[in-house]
């Protein structure tokens, strides 16, 4: 049952993903990045990551594709026109950047596999032996709090400073010029 | 497997009471319009016009799926659905009585937060779908509407999560009743766990809480995009907002989809400031009402009529103000609820310092 709707997950997110680079719509692309990214949080929950499956659909669903569509609404049909344009062939100039990336990936990704030594890891086995493994029903909320504030409390200020800025940045640039 | 029967038969059993109370909350709702209008309402159909929902519902199911021919059909017909089921999903992790709650996790309040975002995604998806600039003015102002007050909500659940320490709601609402573990203080200085009652509730807890209640109505108000804060589907300025060009059963599904929403707030509210499903009643020397008044179908009941009550009250203020202009309700949530939210967090903090620890 688990696999399944592990494959399920799966399936839906590398599809709608596939589907959302060559769809021409861009509406319909950013509606369906919403269901990658919903598959993607699905996925989460299969790594017991209940927290950052939730925070992914918080953050990403409730704030950045939201912003992406308004930005898309709000933007103008002639700058969209390129966008959506299909003239390009396979190698046209705009898209010759993709390649290098889409390469370096899968390199990366070839090594991971080379690499990958198909054993459970020492870390997994001791905590089995210790039964400090996690399970389904456990608090990680908890967990992830006090790491937060003692083992990552400097990635946790730094990130929090970076937030700040941001906010400051964003009140600066959407503030009218006072004398003109 | 019987697991599995259970994990199908409780969503159905939520959709049922969904449907139903939307039903009534319909008839109820123009009820109220017509006292407050100081008119009679509905009395036609039925006795006092009690069946006149069922018919009006009938009427929506018979009804032709109409779509505009230039409207992006896929969107147009995903878009109430995906706002039905982001609502509806909502009442997974709400507790109806002790351990009566359909998931019992740990993240079950943040869970409710992330969902209710999604409705925002569907509004603006039948909006975008429509192909009709009501529609998308619609969706505009409901989408701008519920990101901001998504941050006063969202302030006022941290609010109250700092004094409980948890974010199961389940455990929320054990919290302030006489089954807790823990120390219940009313106004932080009177131990009430033998008492329970109305004293045991979070917002006598800690009085800061009643204005964060204040701030967290107000906000779910807007959230639900119901007057005074119901520019996304103003009548008189948009046709019908960004549900324009729904109807029959996809407008059943938006409609279903904002009741359920109202019910949603109504019952999350009642379950973090206002008890949850414990009794208001307390135990007075040998008068034990509240452990009289304790126990599963008391618990539900509890729930239902404390959640009908703020429902009540919701419906009261949409045909008693008038509604808010879009720079009013912008004002309003970021210059007045937000801070104000703030300063209750900052309160908050300092309670668990100094009082609870």
């Amino acid at each position: 049952m688990e696999s399944i709707l592990f494959y399920a997950f799966a399936l839906l997110a590398i599809g709608s993903a596939l589907l959302l680079v060559n769809l021409k719509n861009i509406a319909r692309a950013l509606f369906l990045f919403f269901i990658v990214l919903f598959a993607m949080a699905g996925l989460y929950l299969f790594a017991l990551a209940d927290f950052v499956a939730i925070t992914q659909i918080m953050v990403y669903v409730g704030g950045v594709l939201i912003l992406m569509l308004f930005a898309f609404m709000l933007s103008n049909k002639e700058l969209l026109k390129d966008l959506q344009d299909s003239s390009g062939s396979f190698l046209s100039m705009p898209k010759w950047q993709a390649i290098p990336l889409a390469l370096g990936f899968l390199l990366l990704m070839i090594y991971g596999i080379m690499e990958w030594q198909q054993s459970i890891p020492t870390w997994i086995q001791l905590s089995f032996e210790n039964n400090t493994q996690i399970v389904a029903t456990d608090n990680n909320i908890q967990q992830i709090g006090l790491r937060f504030m003692t083992f990552y409390v400097l990635p946790f200020e730094v990130i929090s400073i970076f937030l700040m800025m941001a906010l400051i940045g964003a009140s600066h640039l959407s503030r009218k010029e006072r004398n003109r | 497997m019987l697991d599995t029967i259970l994990h199908i038969l409780v969503p159905i059993a939520i959709f049922i009471f969904i449907a139903t109370f939307t039903l009534f909350a319909v008839y109820a709702e123009r009820k109220i319009a017509g006292f407050v209008q100081d008119r009679l309402g509905p009395m036609e159909t039925g006795k006092y016009g009690s069946l006149q929902t069922i018919a009006d519902i009938l009427k929506l199911l018979q009804k032709e799926l109409i779509t505009p021919a230039l409207a992006d059909k896929i969107l147009f017909r995903i878009a109430p659905i995906i706002i039905f089921v982001a609502v509806f999903t909502g009442f997974a992790v709400i507790p109806w009585a002790k351990d009566f709650i359909p998931a019992n996790t740990h993240t079950g309040l943040f869970f409710i937060m992330a969902i209710i975002s999604i409705d925002a995604l569907g509004i603006l998806m039948a909006g975008w779908g429509s192909n009709n600039k009501y529609s998308l003015l619609g969706s505009m102002r409901a989408i701008a509407q519920m990101v901001s007050y998504e941050i006063p909500v969202g302030l006022s659940l941290i609010t109250v999560v700092m004094l409980t320490q948890t974010l199961n709601l389940n455990e929320i609402a054990i919290g302030q009743g006489i089954l807790t573990n823990g120390s219940i203080k009313f106004l932080g200085f009177w131990e009430v766990n033998e008492i329970g009652g109305i004293f045991a509730w979070n917002i006598f807890q800690a009085p800061h809480l009643i204005v964060t209640y204040v701030i967290f109505f107000i906000a779910t108000l807007a959230e639900c995009n119901r007057a005074p804060f119901d520019i996304p589907e103003a009548e008189s300025e948009l046709v019908g907002g960004f549900h324009t060009e729904y109807g029959g059963i996809q407008f059943a599904f938006i409609f279903l989809a904002e009741y359920a929403m109202m019910f949603l707030v109504s019952m999350l509210g009642v379950v973090l400031f206002l008890g949850g499903w414990n009794t208001p009643l307390p135990n007075i020397g040998i008068l034990r009402m509240a452990d009289w008044t304790t126990g599963l179908l008391w618990g539900i009941f509890w729930t239902l009529a404390k959640s009908l009550f703020i429902v009540g009250i919701q419906m009261w203020i949409r045909w008693t103000l008038p509604r808010l202009r879009a720079d009013q309700l912008m004002n309003l949530c970021w210059k007045v609820l937000t801070p104000l939210a703030f300063l209750c967090m900052a309160i908050s903090a300092i309670w668990r310092i100094l009082i609870i620890a």
